[in-house]
C-alpha cells in the first residue's frame, strides 16, 4: 500500500470510530427530545385534545394566530420576558460580584467559596419545596405571621400573587447567581495574573481596569451565563409552578402552556405557545456561539 | 499603592460578609426548622433552636405512623423513605455516570477524530438547550409507556443525562480539542493503540474536566422536581424529590424539611469536596478555546 492510501483508510476508521462514539448521546438526544418535539410541532398545527371527541382535525397556523390575538398570550410574554430579565441581570450582577470577591486570596477564601457555591449544590429539586414553605409557611408556625406581613405588604403594592411571583424571583437569583459566581470565577482563574499586572501599571482607575480588561477577557464566560441562565428563566416551570402552588397570577409562558395542555386540555394551542419561544433563544443562541465558541483557533 | 488600604480591607471585608450570610441563610434556616418539635416550631423563635431534636429525621424512617400530640393516626402517613433514599441513589449515580460515559465518548470524538463539521455537530448538541421542557413530557409520557418504563426508575435515567448531556459534551470537546496532538502522538509512534493512548494519557490528564462535569451532572439532576413528579407514581418507586412534593404542607412541614436535609446532606458533601475540582475543571475547558 501506498502510504497515502494507508492514511486514507486510517482515516476512514477513525471516523467510523468517531461516529460510534458520538453514537450513545445522539441516540439519547433522539429519543428524549427530537420525538417529543416533533410531536410538539406537529400538534401545535392540530385540535388535539384529550377531551374532545371524534377525529384530530390539522387547522395550520391557526393555533399561532389564536395566541397572537389572545391578550393573556401578551400578558404571559410581557411576564416571561420581564422574569428572565430581571432573574438574568441580578444574576450576573451577584455572580460577577462574588466572583470578583473572591479572585484575590485572603483568610477564610475557601470556606466562603464554599458558601458561594452552596446555594446551586444543594438539591434544588428539593430546596424549592423548602423555599415555598419557607416562603409561604403553613399557618402555625412562628415565623407565618412575619411572612404574612410581607406578603400582604408585596400584594397590596404590586396586585394579588406578587409575593409569589417575587418568591420565584427570589429563588432563581439565590440559585443562578452561585452557578454563575463559580463560572465567572473560573474565567477569571484563565486570565494570567500578568495581565493584571500591567493594567495595574497602565491605569490607575479600579473600574478602568474592570472594563477594559476583566470584562473582555470574562465576555466567552458572561456568554455562556447569559444563555444558561435565560434558558432556565424561559423555561422555567416547575419553579413557578411549585413556588406558587398552581395559583398563578403571573403566569409565565411556561406555566400558561401546562395550564392550557392539563387543565383545559387544550393540546394543539399549548404546543404552539410554548413553541413560541423557541426562535427566539435559537437567535440569542447564534449570537452568543461567537463569544463562547469562537472559530478554529487554528485558523487565527 | 493603594491610598486607603484599611477601609479597602474593611469594605471588602463587609462584602465577604454579606455575601455569605445572603447565601447560607436558607440553608441555615431549613436546617433549623429541621431540629425543632412542634411546640418550638409554633412558639419557639424562628431563627434559632432551643432544644435540637432529631424526631422529625426519625418521622421519616418510622414505616407506620404513630399516634402522637394532636394530630391522629388517621392522619399520619408513612413514608417509604428508605426507599426513597435507595431510588435516589440509584438514579443519581446512574445519571451520572451514564453521563459521563456518554459525553467523554462523544467529545473525544468531536474534540479529536473531528469528523467533518465536527463544530455544527457540538453546537447541535448545545442548542438542543433551546428546546422548551414545559408540555414535553406528554409526548415524552408515550416514549416511556412504548419503552414500557412506566413508573420505572429507568424512565428518570433515560430522561436525566439528556438534561446534562449537551453541556458536558461541549465542555469536553472544547477542552479536548485543545489538547495538543504531540500529547497522543508519542504514545502512537511508539505503537500503542488510539484506545490506549486516550485511556494511559489523555484521560488521567482530563481529570478536572471530568470532575467539573460531573458536578454539573449531579447538580442539574439534583434540581429537577418535575420529572421526578410526573413518571414515578407509585409510593416505593419514587425518588427523594418526587415523595417529597407530596408531602402535606401544613401537617408534614417538620418532617418534610428533614427530608429535604436529608437528601442534601449527601449532595452537599459531594459537591464541597469536588469544589475546586469543579472550579478548576471550568478553567481548563474554557482556557485556550476563549
Amino acid at each position: 500500500m501506498t502510504p497515502v492510501i494507508a492514511r486514507r483508510t486510517r482515516r476512514q476508521r477513525e471516523l467510523r470510530t468517531a461516529y460510534l462514539l458520538l453514537s450513545p448521546t445522539v441516540l439519547l438526544l433522539l429519543t428524549v427530545l427530537a420525538y417529543p418535539l416533533g410531536w410538539e410541532v406537529w400538534t401545535s398545527f392540530t385540535s388535539l385534545s384529550p377531551l374532545q371527541e371524534g377525529a384530530t382535525t390539522f387547522v395550520g397556523l391557526e393555533n399561532y394566530r389564536r395566541q397572537l390575538g389572545d391578550p393573556q398570550f401578551w400578558w404571559a410574554a410581557t411576564v416571561t420576558v420581564a422574569y428572565a430579565a430581571i432573574t438574568s441581570v441580578a444574576k450576573l450582577a451577584l455572580g460577577l460580584g462574588f466572583a470578583l470577591l473572591l479572585a484575590r486570596p485572603f483568610r477564610g477564601r475557601a470556606l466562603v467559596f464554599l458558601a458561594i457555591f452552596l446555594p446551586w449544590a444543594y438539591p434544588a429539586g428539593v430546596s424549592v419545596i423548602g423555599w415555598y414553605w419557607t416562603l409561604n409557611p403553613p399557618t402555625h408556625t412562628a415565623y407565618a405571621p412575619f411572612m404574612g406581613h410581607v406578603k400582604s405588604g408585596v400584594d397590596s403594592v404590586f396586585g394579588g400573587g406578587a409575593w409569589a411571583f417575587v418568591s420565584v424571583i427570589l429563588f432563581n437569583i439565590w440559585r443562578g447567581s452561585s452557578f454563575i459566581a463559580v463560572l465567572l470565577l473560573a474565567g477569571i482563574n484563565a486570565i494570567p495574573p500578568e495581565l493584571f499586572e500591567c493594567a495595574l501599571l497602565e491605569s490607575k482607575s479600579a473600574w478602568r481596569r474592570f472594563r477594559l480588561v476583566t470584562v473582555p477577557l470574562l465576555k466567552p464566560f458572561l456568554a455562556l451565563g447569559v444563555f444558561l441562565s435565560l434558558t432556565s428563566a424561559f423555561a422555567d416551570l416547575a419553579n413557578v409552578w411549585m413556588l406558587t402552588a398552581g395559583r398563578i397570577v403571573f403566569p409565565v409562558i411556561g406555566t400558561h402552556a401546562y395550564w392550557l395542555a392539563i387543565k383545559a386540555g387544550q393540546y394543539g394551542p399549548a404546543s404552539a405557545l410554548s413553541l413560541t419561544l423557541v426562535p427566539l433563544l435559537l437567535g440569542v443562541l447564534l449570537l452568543l456561539f461567537r463569544l463562547f465558541d469562537p472559530p478554529e483557533p487554528e485558523a487565527i | 499603592m493603594n491610598p486607603k488600604p484599611w477601609r479597602a480591607k474593611l469594605g471588602h471585608r463587609t462584602l465577604v460578609l454579606l455575601a455569605t450570610v445572603y447565601c447560607l441563610f436558607p440553608i441555615y434556616f431549613m436546617l433549623v426548622q429541621s431540629l425543632k418539635t412542634p411546640q418550638e416550631d409554633v412558639f419557639g423563635n424562628p431563627l434559632i433552636v432551643m432544644n435540637p431534636t432529631l424526631e422529625n429525621f426519625e418521622e421519616l424512617f418510622e414505616r407506620k405512623g404513630e399516634v402522637r400530640g394532636f394530630v391522629g393516626d388517621a392522619l399520619r402517613r408513612s413514608y417509604p423513605f428508605l426507599d426513597w433514599l435507595a431510588n435516589t441513589l440509584v438514579v443519581f449515580a446512574g445519571s451520572v455516570m451514564a453521563t459521563l460515559v456518554a459525553s467523554v465518548a462523544a467529545a473525544y470524538a468531536l474534540g479529536r477524530l473531528r469528523p467533518p463539521g465536527f463544530r455544527w455537530w457540538r453546537r447541535a448538541i448545545f442548542a438542543t438547550y433551546v428546546i422548551p421542557q414545559t408540555i414535553l413530557f406528554i409526548p415524552l409520557f408515550q416514549v416511556v409507556n412504548a419503552l414500557g418504563l412506566d413508573d420505572n426508575l429507568l424512565a428518570l435515567l433515560l430522561i436525566y443525562p439528556s438534561m446534562a448531556l449537551p453541556f458536558c459534551v461541549w465542555m469536553l470537546s472544547a477542552y479536548f480539542q485543545h489538547l495538543p496532538r504531540e500529547i497522543e502522538e508519542a504514545a502512537l509512534i511508539e505503537g500503542a493503540s488510539r484506545a490506549t493512548a486516550f485511556f494511559r494519557i489523555i484521560l488521567p490528564m482530563s481529570r478536572p474536566v471530568l470532575v467539573a462535569a460531573g458536578i454539573f451532572t449531579l447538580g442539574t439532576v439534583a434540581s429537577d422536581f418535575m420529572i421526578a413528579s410526573v413518571f414515578l407514581l407509585s409510593g416505593q418507586n419514587q425518588t427523594v424529590t418526587a415523595g417529597l412534593g407530596t408531602f402535606d404542607v401544613a401537617l408534614d412541614e417538620l418532617a418534610g424539611v428533614a427530608g429535604v436535609n436529608l437528601l442534601a446532606i449527601p449532595v452537599v458533601m459531594i459537591s464541597a469536596v469536588f469544589a475546586r475540582g469543579y472550579v478548576r475543571g471550568l478553567t481548563a475547558a474554557m482556557l485556550e478555546g476563549a
